[in-house]
C-alpha cells in the first residue's frame, strides 16, 4: 500500500490546503519561550515545525480532557453527543503516533469506548519526523520509529518532505495533485540516511532488556522513597503522558431534574483516586503512588498488553516541578549503576 | 381517588425547599455571588432568610443554610450553632467558612489579641477570637470552597442537594485545570511561586491562565504536600519565611506546616 513521494517545502502551502480539505488541521504552535502545543491553523507561518514536544499530548483529541457523555431532559431522554467533527493532526512524532497506537489498544478492546472509536474515525494523522534533545528516550522504548499509525508521514530531507502515504484515507485525498512527485533514488538515499545517523543522536538512554524484572526486583529501592517524598502529588506527570488514559466520572445535575455525565482526566497521583468505601486507601502516600506509576509505565502493562506503556517523549521529564520524573535516571539507577547524574543536575535543597 | 390523582396531589402538596443564606466574618463576596445566582434558583427553592438581601426574614426551621465566613468572635459562633439548630443542612461558602481564610492565616503568625490592640485600639471593647473554620464548632454537610465561590459549582452543588444526590466538590489540584487547558506552567518556566500543586482546583486555574501565580485562595487540595511544596520553591531561590507566609496566607490549617514551622524556628533560633 505504502507509496513514497517528495514534497518541496515550497510546495507546502498546497499541501497544507490539501489537509484542509479533509477537516481543520491541529499543528504545533510555539505558545511560550519554551512550549508548544497542538491548536488549529491556517496558514504554514504558523506551525512550528521545530516543535519536539508539545504540552499536551496529541491524546486530547482522541480522548478530550472534558467531554460530555451524554445528556438527559427532565423526563429521562437521553441525548449522546455528535464526535464527527473531521480533523487533520499535523506533526505527530513517532512517540506520539505510538502513544495513540498505546491508546486505541486500550479503548478500542472490547467493549470498546464507542465515543473514541467513532472520534478516531474522522483523524486523518501526519507524522513528522524529528531530532532527539537530551530528555528523548524513544530509541531506549523502542519508539523512536514506526511501521504505522498514521496516515501519511513526513520525513524532513532538507530542503524536501519525504512523503510516505500509507493509507487509502490519505491516497484518496491527495489523489491527482502536481506537488507530491514520486521519490527518485538520491532522495530515497536520503530518507534511509536520515534514519540511519538519527540513532546515534540519543544521548538519554537506558540498556535494559527486561524492565518488568527490574521493577520487580527492586519494588523496594530507595529511590522510591527519595523521589517520593519530593512528589507533589500534582498530577502533571499524568496528563502530559501520551498513554495516561484514567479518568473520572462526574454528573452535573440541573434544578429542573436534566443535567449531563461528563468526564474528565483523572491522575493515578491524586490522593482521592485510590480511595475506597471505608475510607481505606490503596496508595494513601505520594511514594506509593509515585511507584505506582513508574510501574504502570515500565511494568504494569507488560502482563495483560505485552508492551510498556512509556514511549519515552520526556513530556513528564520537562513537566515535573519537583523535578523527580527522570525516567532514564531511574532506570539506571535500579540497574545499580549509579554513575549517570540526574538529568536535571541539582542537589535537594530540604 | 385514581393512583395517578393521588401522586399528582403529593406532587403539589409537596413544600418548596427553603433556604437561608448567613454571614459570619468575612467580606460577603459570597453573598454577592449567591445573589447573581439567585434568579437561577427561585424557582426550586423558598428564600426564608438573606439579612444581606431582604428585610424580611425568619428564624424558623429550614433545608438548607449557606454560610459565609470564618468564626471570629463570641457573637458569630453564638451566631452558627443557632443556625446548626434550625437547619437540616448547613453548606460552607467560601474560603472564610471552609479554610477560615485570611484572618485565619493572620491568626497562625501572630497572636489575636496584639491584632486586635493595633486594630481598635487596647481601650476597645470589642471581643474577638482567633478566626477558624466554620466546622471547628459544628457539623458542615458540604463544604464549597472559593475566594470567591464559581457560580456554576454552586449552582451544581444546590441542585444535587435539593435532588438529595451527593453534591460533586473537587479537591484535586489547580494544576488538574491548569493542564487541562494547556497552559505553560509558569513555575517551571518562569520560577513564578505558583501554588497550584497544592491548592484545591475549581476556579478552573484562573490566575496561572493569564501569567500569574495561584496564591492558593482556595485553600489546600486534598492531602496536599507542603514540605515537597517547600522544597520546589527553596530551590527556585525563595526563603522559607517567604514560602510560609504565602502556603498559610489563605488559612490553610497549620498541621500541614509542622516540619517547615520547625525548621523555621531552628532557623530563627540561630
Amino acid at each position: 500500500m505504502e507509496k513514497s513521494y517528495v514534497l518541496s517545502k515550497e510546495d507546502f502551502p498546497r499541501f497544507l490546503e490539501r489537509l484542509k480539505q479533509f477537516g481543520t488541521v491541529y499543528a504545533p504552535t510555539k505558545v511560550s519561550e519554551q512550549s508548544f502545543a497542538f491548536k488549529a491553523v491556517e496558514r504554514e507561518e504558523e506551525i512550528a515545525f521545530e516543535a519536539l514536544r508539545t504540552i499536551l499530548p496529541p491524546k486530547k483529541f482522541l480522548y478530550p480532557q472534558r467531554e460530555t457523555l451524554f445528556s438527559y431532559d427532565e423526563s429521562g431522554n437521553i441525548t449522546e453527543p455528535e464526535v464527527n467533527q473531521p480533523l487533520v493532526i499535523f506533526g505527530a512524532h513517532p512517540c506520539d503516533l505510538s502513544g495513540m497506537k498505546v491508546l486505541d489498544d486500550i479503548f478500542t478492546a472490547p467493549p470498546g469506548d464507542s465515543l473514541y472509536i467513532e472520534r478516531r474515525k474522522h483523524i486523518l494523522v501526519v507524522g513528522q519526523s524529528c531530532i532527539p534533545d537530551k530528555y528523548c528516550f524513544c530509541e531506549s522504548m523502542g519508539t523512536d520509529s514506526v511501521k504505522d499509525g498514521y496516515d501519511l508521514f513526513l520525513t524532513d530531507i532538507e530542503d524536501h518532505f519525504f512523503v510516505e502515504v500509507a493509507t487509502p484515507k490519505a491516497a484518496e485525498l491527495f489523489n491527482e495533485c502536481d506537488f507530491l512527485i514520486q521519490a527518485s533514488e538520491p532522495y530515497k538515499q536520503a530518507f534511509k540516511d536520515f534514519w540511519h545517523n538519527r540513532k546515534d543522536l540519543f544521548s538519554n538512554r537506558f540498556e535494559t532488556s527486561n524492565l518488568p524484572a527490574l521493577l520487580d526486583l527492586e519494588a523496594n529501592h530507595p529511590v522510591w522513597e527519595e523521589l517520593g517524598q519530593k512528589c507533589l502529588s500534582c498530577g502533571n506527570c499524568t496528563f502530559v503522558c501520551p498513554t495516561c488514559y484514567c479518568f473520572d466520572i462526574v454528573e452535573i445535575a440541573n434544578f429542573n431534574g436534566s443535567g449531563q455525565r461528563g468526564r474528565e482526566w483523572d491522575s493515578c497521583q491524586f490522593h482521592g483516586f485510590a480511595k475506597v468505601a471505608g475510607n481505606f486507601n490503596f496508595r494513601p502516600g505520594p511514594v506509593d503512588r509515585l511507584k505506582f506509576w513508574y510501574r504502570h509505565k515500565l511494568h504494569g502493562f507488560q502482563d495483560a498488553y505485552e508492551f510498556p506503556t512509556c514511549v519515552g517523549c520526556g513530556r513528564c521529564t520537562v513537566s515535573c516541578p519537583a523535578e523527580i520524573d527522570d525516567i532514564v535516571g531511574v532506570v539506571v539507577r535500579l540497574e545499580g549503576k549509579d554513575d549517570r547524574k540526574s538529568i536535571y543536575a541539582k542537589e535537594p535543597v530540604l | 381517588m385514581s393512583i395517578a390523582r393521588l401522586s399528582e396531589t403529593n406532587k403539589r402538596s409537596k413544600p418548596i425547599p427553603t433556604i437561608s443564606v448567613q454571614s459570619l466574618t468575612g467580606c460577603a463576596g459570597e453573598l454577592l455571588v449567591i445573589l447573581e445566582n439567585l434568579q437561577k434558583m427561585l424557582p426550586y427553592v423558598r428564600i426564608q432568610s438573606f439579612p444581606f438581601a431582604q428585610s424580611k426574614n425568619s428564624d424558623e426551621p429550614v433545608d438548607i443554610t449557606f454560610v459565609e465566613g470564618s468564626v471570629s468572635n463570641p457573637h458569630d459562633l453564638e451566631k452558627l450553632r443557632a443556625i446548626r439548630l434550625r437547619s437540616k443542612r448547613v453548606v460552607a461558602v467560601g474560603n472564610c467558612a471552609v479554610w477560615g481564610c485570611v484572618q485565619k492565616g493572620a491568626c497562625s503568625r501572630l497572636a489575636v489579641e496584639e491584632m486586635r490592640n493595633q486594630v481598635y485600639g487596647a481601650e476597645s471593647k470589642i471581643e474577638v477570637m482567633p478566626a477558624s473554620r466554620i466546622e471547628d464548632h459544628v457539623q458542615v454537610d458540604v463544604k464549597l470552597s472559593g475566594c470567591p465561590i464559581d457560580s456554576t459549582q454552586l449552582l451544581a452543588v444546590a441542585a444535587s442537594m435539593l435532588k438529595d444526590h451527593l453534591p460533586y466538590v473537587t479537591k484535586k489540584p489547580v494544576c488538574l485545570e491548569c493542564k487541562l487547558r494547556e497552559n505553560p506552567c509558569i513555575l517551571i518556566e518562569q520560577d513564578l511561586p505558583c501554588l497550584g500543586p497544592v491548592t484545591a482546583a475549581g476556579c478552573g486555574a484562573l490566575c496561572p491562565s493569564v501569567g500569574a501565580p495561584c496564591y492558593g485562595c482556595w485553600g489546600p487540595s486534598e492531602e496536599a504536600q507542603m514540605d515537597a511544596m517547600a522544597n520546589v520553591l527553596m530551590e527556585k531561590g525563595f526563603s522559607l519565611k517567604e514560602i510560609l507566609t504565602r502556603l498559610q496566607a489563605f488559612g490553610a490549617p497549620p498541621e500541614l506546616f509542622t516540619r517547615l514551622n520547625q525548621l523555621q524556628d531552628q532557623a530563627d533560633s540561630n
